[in-house]
């Protein structure tokens, strides 16, 4: 089952689609977390579930607003997919009927 | 971020690999952190991967086996090369021949070649992107322990004086420290530290020797601890005929057969290797 950093990573990459690289999914998973992402924490995991055939990455061209480097970028696979719908559904399970889950406005800010 | 900014995070970005590298910093250019925290980045990074590095298996041989084990052996060796050469140049009187002294002197210096290498080879291929610090260790105990296993041993006074130390007995006290602390500027440090850079190199990029080329350095090995043994059964008594009274064969092949576990590991990973696809080459024909 994955990790919950993982999955934040995985819903990142999947909403961004084809604009999915590095520097956008830690933009991403700040919004929705509004927690710091550490670089090295989303590169760590990035190879590990590219290790488990959850992501592809590869290298984009390099732009100016980067100083010319290149951008990793992301895509989320089918297998990537499976596992974040398994995640989601374990998650939504086992948070049925508890308080926060059925109301939303309680959860703490 | 200013220019002195991105040089010094360019700098610490080093210790990463150079894809990594590049997008690293292109990232933290297009978030535009500040130079303090674009740091603390790279540096968690760094620190992951590293930590990474040390989940497996090979490092810890290498640090282990290699770093520390066969490096205190090798230690030994230099130091004890690094003192007969001391003793040849200033003219120390003995019972042997000019030419016996140069021939042992000549068969220490290329046996502590050939181990030195082994063990940067083995050190190389195990260590991965970990070498710089399997390497600094390794480094450090070859050339900085002879003059702490002194102090540890109360600088003069030998506990057991079939050591290799015992030699250094005809040397006053200051001068046995003196050279023991002074060994990282000796020749004999470049005998050790020369070959041992050069195996490391080819280690780090070869990561293994093919089977015949394990063989022939395993064989070198033995054959230079099996020589190095013998020599010193009668160019030590030569040197200290009152205090080394007949040594056994198997305390003085001792430090010998440690320096040579790396060779050991290269010959045994390479038959291992070697019979997995003599099998698999089998299994195909029939």
């Amino acid at each position: 089952m994955l990790g919950e950093f993982e999955y934040l990573l995985l819903s990142a990459a999947a909403r961004l689609g084809d604009d999915a690289y590095g520097a956008a999914i830690r933009r991403e998973i700040e919004g929705a977390t509004k927690r710091r992402c550490a670089v090295g924490a989303l590169y760590t995991t990035l190879d590990r579930l590219e290790a488990k055939g959850l992501v592809t990455t590869w290298m984009g061209d390099p732009t100016p607003e980067r100083g010319g480097r290149p951008k990793r970028m992301v895509r989320v696979t089918a297998r990537g997919v499976q596992e974040a719908k398994g995640f989601f559904g374990a998650v939504s399970r086992a948070s049925r009927g508890l308080s926060w889950a059925v109301d939303p406005v309680k959860v703490p800010s | 971020m200013m220019r002195s900014g991105w040089l010094f995070l360019s700098v610490l970005a080093r210790a990463l690999e150079p894809a990594e590298r590049d997008v690293v910093l292109g990232d933290l250019a297009e978030s535009g952190e500040g130079v303090g925290a674009a740091a603390r980045h790279v540096l968690g990074l760094i620190v992951r991967r590293q930590v990474g590095l040390w989940l497996a298996w090979r490092p810890w041989l290498a640090l282990l086996g290699v770093s520390c084990l066969a490096a205190v052996s090798l230690s030994r060796i230099v130091f004890r090369l690094n003192v007969d050469l001391y003793k040849h140049s200033a003219g120390y009187a003995t019972s042997l021949t000019a030419a016996q002294e140069v021939a042992f002197l000549l068969l220490l210096a290329c046996a502590v070649m050939v181990w030195s290498w082994t063990c940067g080879f083995v050190l190389g291929s195990l260590s991965g992107r970990a070498v710089w610090l399997t390497w600094s260790v390794f480094y450090f105990v070859v050339l900085d322990s002879a003059w702490v296993r002194f102090l540890r041993m109360g600088h003069i006074f030998l506990p057991n004086p079939h050591t290799h130390e015992a030699l250094l007995d005809s040397l006053p006290g200051t001068l046995r420290l003196l050279m023991a602390i002074t060994l990282p500027l000796s020749s004999a440090a470049l005998l050790f530290a020369f070959p041992a850079l050069v195996g490391t190199h080819a280690g780090a990029r070869r990561r293994r020797l093919t089977v015949h080329h394990a063989y022939l350095m395993a064989s070198l090995n033995i054959a230079l601890a099996l020589l190095a043994t013998w020599s010193t059964g009668w160019y030590d008594p030569a040197h200290l005929p009152a205090r080394w009274p007949g040594v056994p064969w198997s305390t003085r092949v001792l430090p010998s057969l440690l320096v040579s576990l790396p060779a050991a590991y290269l010959l045994a990973t390479n038959s291992v290797i070697h019979a997995t696809q003599g099998k698999g080459t089998s299994s195909r024909a029939s």
